[in-house]
């Protein structure tokens, strides 16, 4: 009795030691770190993140700048607490469920509307912080690789979706489907498309396009340039009033912009009327997270730990109110553009956090006249990287490209929200028919049946077998286990129970192998 | 029976009476839970008293809009705000219907001297909201009393900058400070800091008008009419940003287009 209890008191403290190792950070990626590489991709992620954080502040519906605190303090804490390349920040489907969320209860960009986004995003983090005790980063070690291709891809799409208004200069609309954005603006054109917009946004695009080649590292930026320069001659020579160019504006950044995020009374009845949505934010922005780090693992780096990320998204989002942001998630397109450009620790994400103010400040002046049609271009140079960049060559066998064409489906039509859960669910359905498929070898020798078993015998792979061995009570067979990997108890007492059944109307079943 | 159904019309008669008095922006501040007008007001208050603070994005000036519509838009002769009523109208200055929208996005692209929102950003539909709040009770398509600025007679004398120097020095420097230039106490009137040569107060009358009505702050109307034309003029004549419908860029394209492609010689003649 003793003996078990002390064992059950050393397991519970071998569990706790092992959440609080993955609660500190860990700094052992120190050796491996190529200081070049870590800063250049530093710095490129900066550079992007911050026509993405001024957009997705758009989304949720505060001011730009909180975007940029999002990728700043939500990048810095989930590369600090993490354990890989995995980029934090400001993220699209987590802003647009954010402002949904919000706008019914207070008037957009409002004092009070940020109030409530700030306890929004709190308790969105420490949600994710339960999730993360609850041990939820489980469910996605089954995510497959074509599922996540799938999911890139998807969000390709959507990002280029996503670029449309503002690629030609209309406010933005809702849509219940991306692909209606094309239709919408394909039909207001001739009342509505602003042609300097136009022009910039198609300069950005087609310059990126082209210089992909010589640059495949820098070209989004150099895009952006070139995108820049045509709308600021656009803009000064035909004037503000005839060219309608949307500008970004004065971003006033701060180093340190400490807030206390109130929970008077209103907050508290604010976060009881939402909670259900905070839930499905902090499910969604992890399930990004961990689909980002489920890739990784497979394809860079295979220490990376998939509860460590959970823990470092949760304290990032649980943290960001106090930093004045609002939570995000892992980033599919700024992770894959720091792989590209060489990054293997998380020294680049916290490198990209200190850039983004370091560039706010030395080019706010600049950065004012920025057409925001530029910025929408480069949306879609980034979704259009984001669909080329994948290795298709998974896709061969037919399974795989099932489960590829259903999670793209999903996300394209139903919103990343939805196609994560159905990516999820589609691996894992493939996963149990693949591995409830119980091969069968049947013998004949003489009188005796010989039966040999390969794969798992268990309660939802025993129906073939059990039939089989059901239908001819007085055989005599001989089971061979000896090649099964896994037969649980079900199996067992099924097996078992037509053993006592066949000896009582005189047959016999003569197992070997197994336990 | 009939007797309760009365009272109870009575009731929701007061209670609908009771809901339609306009509370004090103070008096929404203090309120736990405002709807989404409601906020939307308060944030365009703040705007309009504090506008570097909270529209910080589009604005080019130190000034705020409570510079010229006094008082956060409650001073009547001041610039009140209380006009919602008169938009959708037609204005000289750009050609074209203006909504309520496009007016509010005019003023910070020249009174503010900052760059144009768009017409769906937050800080413009707060500040329309806010409009629309003053606007309460005021006839639809009617100038609310107290429009604008009152437009001065005839003085028999043309408006001179020398002497609107002097009544400058005199009169405005205590709080304007000795270059124009603002102090604490009250916005620049000219410099890179003030508004641009495309805004409405870049002209003599309003100007003067504004200036008999309001200034100086404590002692309105103890300028003479023609004082007051006399300092509008010498504050029209300082520096101050350009109009930005007249860009260097854009006389720049026009002097290439020209030398190329020939043109009206009369106006490149520089005459």
């Amino acid at each position: 009795m003793s003996v078990g209890k002390a064992q059950g008191d050393a397991e519970q403290r071998g569990r706790r030691h092992a959440l609080l190792r993955e609660a500190l950070p860990n700094f052992a990626w120190y050796k491996r770190v190529d200081l070049r590489r870590e800063l250049f991709s530093g710095f490129a992620g900066a550079v992007l993140v911050i026509p993405q954080a001024i957009t997705f502040a758009y989304l949720t519906g505060v001011p730009p700048e909180y975007g940029l605190y999002c990728a700043m303090f939500v990048g810095f804490f989930a590369s600090l607490l993490g354990s890989s390349v995995l980029v934090g920040g400001p993220n699209t489907a987590v802003s647009i469920l954010i402002g949904m969320t919000v706008i019914p209860f207070a008037g957009r960009g409002s004092p009070l509307f940020i109030e409530f986004v700030f306890a929004l995003s709190l308790l969105v983090g420490l949600i994710q912080l339960v999730i993360w005790l609850l041990r939820g980063a489980d469910l996605f070690r089954y995510f497959s690789p074509a599922a996540i291709v799938g999911i890139k891809v998807g969000v390709g799409l959507l990002l280029i979706a996503s670029g449309v208004e503002g690629a030609v200069g209309m406010s933005p609309f809702f849509t219940y489907f991306a692909y209606e954005k094309f239709y919408l603006a394909a039909a207001a054109w001739r009342d509505s498309a602003n042609l300097c917009a136009v022009a910039t946004s198609v300069a950005t695009i087609l310059s990126g396009l082209l210089l992909r080649k010589r640059w495949p590292r820098a070209y989004v930026i150099l895009g952006l340039l070139v995108g820049a320069l045509v709308g600021a001659g656009i803009y000064g020579v035909l004037g503000p009033v005839d060219s309608q160019l949307e500008l970004l504006g004065h971003l006033r950044v701060a180093a340190l912009p400490l807030t206390m995020p109130m929970l008077a009374p209103p907050q508290l009845l604010f976060l009881e009327h939402t909670f259900f949505s905070a839930l499905a934010i902090a499910v969604l922005g992890l399930a990004q997270t961990l689909v980002i780090a489920r890739d990784l693992k497979a394809s860079v780096d295979p220490n990376v730990d998939l509860h460590k990320e959970t823990f470092a998204q949760g304290v990032a989002n649980a943290l960001a109110p106090f930093f004045s942001t609002f939570a995000g998630s892992g980033s599919f397109n700024r992770t894959s553009v720091a792989l590209e450009m060489g990054a293997r620790t998380p020294l680049s994400g916290l490198i990209a956090a200190l850039a983004v103010l370091l560039i706010a400040w030395a080019l706010e002046p600049v950065m004012t006249f920025l057409p925001m049609a530029a910025i929408a271009g480069v949306m879609v140079l980034v979704g259009i990287g984001m669909i080329q960049n994948n290795d298709f060559r998974l896709l061969r066998s037919r399974v795989e490209a099932a489960v590829f064409g259903i999670t793209l489906l999903a996300v394209f039509f139903l919103g990343l929200e939805v196609g994560i859960f159905v990516g999820v669910l589609v691996s894992i359905g493939f996963l149990v028919a693949s591995i409830s498929k119980v091969g069968l070898s049947i013998s004949r020798q003489s009188e005796e049946e010989r039966i040999a078993i390969t794969g798992n015998l268990f309660y939802a792979s025993l129906d073939r077998l059990a039939k089989h061995l059901r239908s001819n009570p007085r055989e005599r067979t001989v089971l061979d286990l000896s090649k099964v990997a896994y037969c649980d108890a079900a199996a067992r007492g099924t097996i078992e129970k037509i053993r006592t059944e066949r000896e009582q109307q005189g047959g016999r079943l003569e197992i070997i192998g197994g336990q | 029976m009939k007797k309760l159904k009365l009272a109870i019309i009575v009731w929701l008669l007061a209670s609908a009476c009771g809901v339609h008095a306009r509370p004090s922006i103070e008096e929404l501040k203090s309120r736990a839970v405002l709807d989404d007008y409601e906020s939307n007001v308060v944030y365009g208050y703040d705007i309009v008293m504090e506008t570097n603070k909270y529209a910080r994005r589009y604005t080019g000036s130190t000034l705020a809009c409570t510079s010229c519509h006094l008082k956060g838009g409650t001073q009547p002769n001041g610039f009140a705000l209380n006009v919602a009523g008169l938009y959708p109208k037609w204005r000289s200055k750009n050609g074209v219907r203006n909504g309520l929208g496009l007016r509010i996005r005019d003023c910070f692209l020249y009174s503010l001297n900052g760059i144009m929102p768009p017409e769906e950003s937050a800080e413009v539909q707060a500040v329309a909201a806010y409009v629309h709040y003053l606007s309460e009770g005021q006839a639809i398509g009617k100038a609310p009393e107290g429009y604008s600025v009152p437009t001065l007679p005839e003085t028999g004398s043309d408006p001179d900058p020398a002497r609107g120097q002097a009544v400058f020095k005199r009169a405005c420097t205590a709080c304007h400070g000795a270059d124009g230039h603002g102090t604490a106490a009250a916005p620049p009137l000219w410099g890179i800091n003030s508004y641009n040569a495309g805004a409405g107060t870049h002209n003599v009358a309003k100007l003067a008008g504004f200036v008999w009505a309001n200034m100086p702050v404590g002692q309105e109307r103890s300028l003479s009419h023609q004082e007051a034309l006399d300092v509008a003029a010498f504050i029209y004549i300082q520096h101050r940003p350009f109009d930005p419908r007249e860009g260097r860029l854009k006389k720049l394209a026009e002097k290439i287009y020209r030398s190329i492609w020939g043109g009206d010689q009369t106006k490149s003649s520089g005459k």
